[in-house]
């Protein structure tokens, strides 16, 4: 059996090349555990996923800068993050499905311009230099930080002439109607070409970085395509797995996703999404998404000095 | 563009609530498995990472084929244009890898 002969974890290697997880681009199997025991990996994902259900900025684009401040590389916190992206996305699926929020035609739509940024970033991802990822990576921590700042919403107005029986997506076009309390509010997607081009940047972004890039498509959705807040972050919610999920494909035939460590991110990403949301009507979202910005800074700061 | 114009979807998402319901709780009781288990949960780590990874697509395959249902051919064929450019991806890297 060989050794590893990129970090000083002297671990066999799988004696089989190219099995489920693939073969790594160096020959080497990245062992998340060498630098991180899982139960700190998992405490981790709770903990961010927990704060970024609170704050509404998602978890991997906190669980990555700080796994990677804690002696992770990026090419191996990123695959973890996207894991985290993916958890949440599906145990927040069934809640905000129930509110009708959310809008298929619009997140496949949309999707696809992200799916091809999110393929093309975790290719790429595998061979970049590892500096240039934390320099990016960092780079997102300060987008995020300010566009969870910032957040505003265009408000759609509601039509008194629709009822019940009208909420819902619209078969063959990027129109829908959603229920704002006693309201059903309609909307259509305008600007596409703009709001693609956008989603493909937070695709990029999912594929290298590790993080969903929601901070950029609920944004892009919102307030470049008008589509209302809460529509978009449904729908965004959505999506992110989708965009998640296929870079995830492309790392695991890279042989970049750690079981072990995998498992622990599922777990507590789930977990802490799942407290996150029980706590989150009874504290401020904009003061937790204020406090979570200041956060994202400092982190990203310490990656640009460490890099 | 009224939305009276259009058909209403009859996506209402009950079925995928259900299902998204079930693969939860399944990864993350694999999930939790595999860390209590540490270094001997290969398999049940792995069982966890695949269900997580699949079920967002499983859920556009699932979508393709309401859309099929609803004759709303466009998205039909952006539902399938996804999953081929996901596809296309994973045979990228295992070609260049």
């Amino acid at each position: 059996m060989r050794m590893c002969e990129c970090t000083s974890d002297t671990r066999p290697m799988p004696p089989e090349p190219g099995g489920f997880f693939g073969e790594s681009p160096d020959n080497c199997r990245y062992d998340s555990e060498a630098v991180l025991s899982p139960a700190l990996i998992t405490v981790a994902a709770l903990l961010t996923s927990a704060l970024g259900a609170l704050g509404g900025l998602g978890g991997a684009v906190l669980l990555v800068p700080l796994l990677v401040v804690a002696g992770l590389s990026v090419t191996d916190a990123a695959p973890l993050g996207l894991l985290s992206v993916v958890a949440g996305s599906v145990a927040a699926g069934a809640r905000q499905l129930g509110e009708r929020s959310v809008n298929h035609r619009i997140g496949v739509t949309t999707e696809f311009a992200a799916t091809f940024g999110s393929v093309t970033g975790a290719l790429i991802s595998g061979v970049l230099p590892e500096r240039v990822l934390v320099v990016l990576l960092a780079v997102v921590a300060l987008a995020a930080a300010f566009a969870g700042g910032r957040r505003t919403g265009l408000r759609n107005l509601p039509d008194p002439g629709l009822g019940v029986d009208d909420v819902g997506e619209r078969v063959g076009a990027l129109v829908g109607v959603y229920p704002l309390g006693a309201d059903m509010v309609p909307y259509r997607v305008v600007r596409l070409p703009l709001g693609l081009s956008l989603m493909t940047v937070a695709g990029f972004v999912a594929g290298t970085a590790g993080a969903s890039g929601g901070f950029i498509k609920t944004p892009a959705m919102s307030e470049v395509m008008h589509v209302p807040t809460k529509v978009a972050a449904a729908t965004t919610t959505f999506t992110i797995g989708v965009t998640a999920s296929a870079a995830l494909v492309v790392m695991a035939v890279q042989g970049r996703i750690d079981p072990v460590a995998s498992a622990g991110v599922i777990f507590g990403g789930i977990t802490g999404g799942w407290l996150g949301a029980r706590v989150q009507a009874k504290l401020s979202p904009a003061g937790i998404r204020r406090g979570l910005s200041a956060a994202l800074v400092v982190v990203a700061v310490i990656l640009l000095v460490t890099a | 563009m009224s939305p009276h114009r259009f058909p209403v979807s009859t996506i209402t998402g009950r079925r995928q609530r259900v299902a998204l319901r079930a693969v939860s709780a399944t990864a993350w009781g694999l999930a939790g498995l595999g860390v209590m288990l540490g270094e001997s949960s290969g398999v049940v780590a792995s069982a966890a990472v695949v269900i997580v990874v699949a079920a967002p697509l499983v859920r556009i395959a699932w979508l393709v084929v309401r859309w099929v249902q609803e004759r709303d051919l466009r998205f039909v064929v952006l539902g399938l244009a996804l999953l081929g450019v996901i596809a296309l991806g994973g045979a990228i890297a295992l070609w260049g890898g």
